[in-house]
């Protein structure tokens, strides 16, 4: 992709300027200094161990089970969950986390397993689709929500978390902060600082679900049908 | 405390006395001094809910300056003292007319919000003995902000047992014009309240606002179920005897 | 589709919503619960009103300054690779989404649940170019199947269909077999739009919120069908209100937040989706990303005095503790929006000719406005609207009659307190003329009315202060 096109902007805009009754403003408008910003005391100055209870509450409320393990103890950990799961097929990150934390060998030691690789779309993607459990790396997990959010990348296929009909994230203790404000808040800064934020930032509670039949609870409607993870206490 | 009654439309004109006299009688008992201006009419609701600004905005000076030179200005009604706080919109462009309206807004309380507000009473000294469920009128709650006031005054009433109504905070379907414009709507809501009541299995239904209750009632009343209705100031001005 | 979803008169709406039992306990009990849920999640923030006002005021902020933020969005959204169309009106909006998909040469089209799609009328725009297109929200999809049944709710589009209904309509769409279980009926809904999701050519998405400084765009589900819909096809389309947008992503926490808090209860939804045009073609990315900007009647709105309902999130809230939408249901408002931001926001977008009933239909409760995460005074915009009704002389003449009549009569003490007695019966009589039976009749249809004794409190009080003052009156 090069530069996108931007159609009919003036006059819209004009429009709208109009509508407001004043000129058209183009630049210089800021932020104001905000009255109330109660998102910020939320489970503030809370320590990695007190976030993880709280997530670990929160994930009996969104039909999620946890783990927990340490650094030295994840392959065993993992190698349980994937055979409880039922192990195969399963797809996962081409990520620099899988090696730090020595996973290559539980993942390879699989019947049928792949690292997501943008080279073939097309042939990944019904991979993915076929793959009983996926496995990824919460870049950020928020305590309040029980949310993993990841941040799309080469590797990190958008797929891998939603089409298999199990999706295991690992997370890091030392990725935990109290709720999606210090999540929004580092997008923020990478696109002020980087200049540019992920194609795709998903921030994931559970698995999928809808109530759209007589308001009843189904779990696996699109996404996964189960979601799992594993805390890491590396921090 | 000089109290000037306002009385409203509906306990003046269409209930029989007792709730104006009831009204009377409990603040009177609490060392209150009620004058009852005679040029008062009405709050103007029916014409602003409608839509009809500038025919409410007459009403409003009249009714401002009926009341100009009350001290306080109580009321049974909680919508009408609603009313009279939301005066001042009528007035955004005239600064004159909007002062006063905030200074008339200023001195008006609904009865129970006087009670425990302004006069610092929580037990009237009132005793009844039957089993009540009260109906929180939309106005008085949610808008004038009065939610505890008439559950503390019933709490200290000796006899009394309050049951709590079933989603107690729903609109009972009066509305004003709303009850007759859109009846078949007005009649679902209404009769969804009355279930609501039966399910309490009290046998009296109270509230602080005419407008609820003589819906309610007249529902109650049309259906046949076995419930009375009474305003709280006849609870309030109740000494142990059968009801009003 | 369009706004307007049913040409029958109001009253005929209504009746039918008040006849259909099974809807009228579907939304009861769902009213009941999303309330439960909501005041639940809220109650534990401990700070819900510094919220609302931080949610309010965020979004005033970004309304005065619309025409700043749709331009930083889309320079950023374009710098990025990312195709921007801004549209006055739906036929522009439509033409634009038409001529990716010829462009394309594209034969299916997958779509996430979007009520501006909903709007704009675009699947019959789309359909027109002989390509399909699949609703994949499972409620939309149930609908879509039950040849385009119109959606009764802004978050839960099928509320007022049961299982049975659901089940037979798969069986005689889709040769669905077996029962009406929900959990039967949504894995055979997953296995049959798995299949879309893999062959679509377009996917076609809403907008929860775009946000200005990076370009992006917001989707807030629960199924994942929006992840779907943007993971799987080449090329995607994003189909924003104008007014769907935020400053920057500390901003959306704020709103996402709010939204997800009101609409279920959940603190978040399990799935967000913040999605940015990509230029880097080694990401798991659309290789095509266009965002429809759409007008369509919003504009006129801002500057006047209906601005604040430009605040909407769409979390229905509103809509959850309406007593009037408890039992009439959806349909009854004719419009794809219903409840009280629906009767405050169809008629700035469609005029008062076809709407003129819904700014009445409500009992000036406030329930709406106090549950709206964004503070929009929706009772005040509702009377706001009756005003201009009246004003505008779409009211009834009789009915302004008797207006006048009371203004004149409440201003004039002693007519009043001989109105108080006798006008009733005049105004009833009055307006029997013109619009058929009069108030005092309509209440007696179904009430009774406090019997009238010959005991007024003004006569009590003066008679009390003669005996007390010797005559004195105040």
């Amino acid at each position: 992709m090069t530069v996108g096109k931007i159609h009919n902007q003036e006059a819209f805009l004009s429009n709208i300027a109009g509508q407001l009754g004043r000129e058209r403003r183009t630049e210089g408008v800021q932020r104001p200094q905000w009255k109330k910003q109660p998102q910020q005391e939320v489970f503030a100055g809370a320590s990695k161990e007190e976030l993880q209870e709280i997530l670990i509450r929160q994930c009996g409320t969104i039909h999620t089970s946890v783990d927990t393990t340490t650094t030295s103890d994840l392959p065993k950990t993992l190698n349980e969950a994937l055979e409880k799961f039922g192990s195969s097929p399963a797809v996962y990150w081409e990520d620099e986390r899988f090696h730090s934390f020595g996973l290559d060998p539980v993942l390879e030691a699989l019947p049928e397993s792949r690292a997501w690789s943008d080279e073939d779309r097309e042939e990944m993607t019904a991979f993915a689709e076929r793959a009983k459990i996926g496995v990824t790396f919460s870049d950020i997990t928020l305590a309040e929500s029980g949310t993993v959010v990841l941040f799309s990348a080469p590797g990190k296929g958008r797929a891998v978390s939603l089409l298999p009909e199990v999706h295991i994230a690992l997370i890091p203790r030392s990725t935990l902060v109290p709720r999606m404000t210090q999540a929004a808040e580092e997008i923020h800064r990478m696109r002020k600082e980087e200049g540019r934020v992920p194609s795709c930032v998903n921030f994931i509670s559970g698995p999928s679900n809808s109530a759209d039949i007589e308001m009843r609870l189904l779990v696996g409607v699109h996404g996964p049908v189960s979601a799992h993870y594993i805390i890491i206490e590396d921090a | 405390m000089n109290v000037s009654l306002f009385i409203t439309c509906l306990a003046d004109a269409v209930y029989p006395s007792s709730v104006g006299r009831s009204t009377v009688e409990v603040l009177e008992r609490l060392g209150c001094s009620v004058s009852f201006p005679r040029n008062q009419t009405c709050c103007g609701q029916p014409a602003f809910n409608s839509g009809y600004h500038k025919e409410t905005q007459k009403v409003a000076r009249h009714m401002i300056d009926t009341f100009e030179e009350a001290e306080w200005v109580v009321t049974p009604s909680g919508s009408c003292a609603t009313m009279i706080h939301e005066y001042k919109k009528l007035f955004s462009d005239d600064e004159k007319w909007q002062k006063k309206a905030e200074d008339l807004a200023a001195k008006t309380y609904e009865l129970t919000q006087f009670i425990v507000d302004v006069l610092g009473v929580e037990n009237v000294g009132a005793e009844f003995h039957g089993s009540v469920t009260y109906h929180s009128s939309c106005h008085m709650t949610r808008l004038l902000g009065v939610k505890e006031a008439p559950r503390i005054l019933l709490e200290n009433v000796a006899g009394l047992t309050l049951t709590e109504l079933p989603l107690k905070e729903h609109c009972c379907g009066f509305g004003g014009t709303f009850s007759v414009k859109m009846m078949p709507i007005s009649q679902q809501m209404v009769d969804e309240k009355v279930q609501h009541i039966e399910e309490t299995k009290a046998s009296y239904l109270v509230g602080s606002d005419l407008g609820c209750l003589m819906n309610i009632g007249g529902r109650i009343e049309r259906t046949g179920k076995p419930v009375e209705v009474l305003h709280i100031a006849e609870i309030l001005n109740s000494r142990g005897e059968d009801a009003v | 589709m369009s706004i307007r979803i049913s040409n029958k008169p109001f009253f005929e709406r209504v009746e039918k919503g008040i006849d259909d039992e099974f809807m009228r306990s579907a939304v009861s009990g769902a009213q009941d619960r999303l309330e439960g849920r909501k005041a639940e999640s809220t109650a534990e923030l401990g700070t819900w009103e510094d919220w609302r006002d931080h949610a309010e005021e965020i979004r005033q902020h970004t309304l005065e300054n619309l025409d700043f933020y749709l331009q930083q969005f889309a320079e950023n959204a374009a710098a990025q690779g990312g195709h921007v169309f801004f549209a006055e009106t739906k036929e522009e909006a439509n033409e634009y989404i038409q001529s990716v998909i010829r462009r394309k040469e594209a034969k299916k089209v997958v779509k996430a649940k979007s009520m501006v799609t909903e709007e704009i009328g675009m699947n019959e725009a789309i359909r027109e170019l002989d390509c399909e297109v699949i609703e994949s929200d499972l409620g939309e999809w149930i609908l879509q199947l039950d040849d385009h049944d119109p959606p009764s709710h802004i978050v839960v589009p099928a509320l007022h269909k049961n299982k049975e209904q659901i089940r037979e309509t798969f069986h005689e769409k889709r040769g669905y077999g077996k029962s009406s279980d929900p959990q039967e009926l949504g894995r055979f809904a997953r296995e049959q739009l798995r299949k879309e999701f893999l062959s679509a050519d377009v996917g076609i998405t809403g907008c929860n919120f775009a946000v200005a400084e990076s370009g992006s765009v917001s989707l807030v589900t629960n199924e994942g069908n929006a992840r779907m819909v943007t993971a799987l096809p080449k090329t995607q389309i994003s189909v924003m209100g104008m007014e769907r947008i935020v400053p920057t992503w500390e901003e959306l926490d704020v709103l996402v937040s709010m939204l997800c808090r009101s609409a279920v209860g959940q603190k978040l939804t399990s799935y967000i989706t913040g999605l940015t045009p990509s230029k880097a073609q080694d990401e798991h990315a659309p290789e095509e990303f266009h965002i429809v900007i759409v007008d369509n009647g919003r504009s006129k709105i801002l500057g006047t005095k209906y601005q604040s309902a430009l605040q909407c999130i769409r979390c229905a809230a509103c809509i959850n503790v309406c007593p009037v939408y408890r039992h009439v249901g959806g349909h009854s408002y004719g419009s794809i929006y219903p409840g009280p931001i629906g009767a405050v926001l169809t008629p700035l977008l469609e005029g008062y000719e076809n709407n003129k009933e819904l700014p009445f239909a409500s009992s000036l409760c406030a329930a709406c406005t106090d549950a709206c995460p964004v503070k929009i005074p929706l009772h005040e915009l509702l009377l706001e609207h009756r005003r201009d009704i009246v004003e505008h002389e779409k009211g009834g003449f009789t009915e302004k009659m008797a207006m006048q009549g009371f203004a004149y009569a409440a201003t004039h003490p002693k007519m009043f307190q001989f109105g108080g007695k006798a006008a009733s019966p005049i105004v009833d009589r009055f307006s029997e003329k013109e619009s058929g039976p009069g108030p005092v009749k309509l209440w007696t249809q179904i009430r009774t009315l406090p019997s009238q004794k010959d005991d007024r409190f003004r006569d009590w009080f003066e008679e009390r202060e003669r005996r007390n003052n010797g005559g004195k009156n105040s």
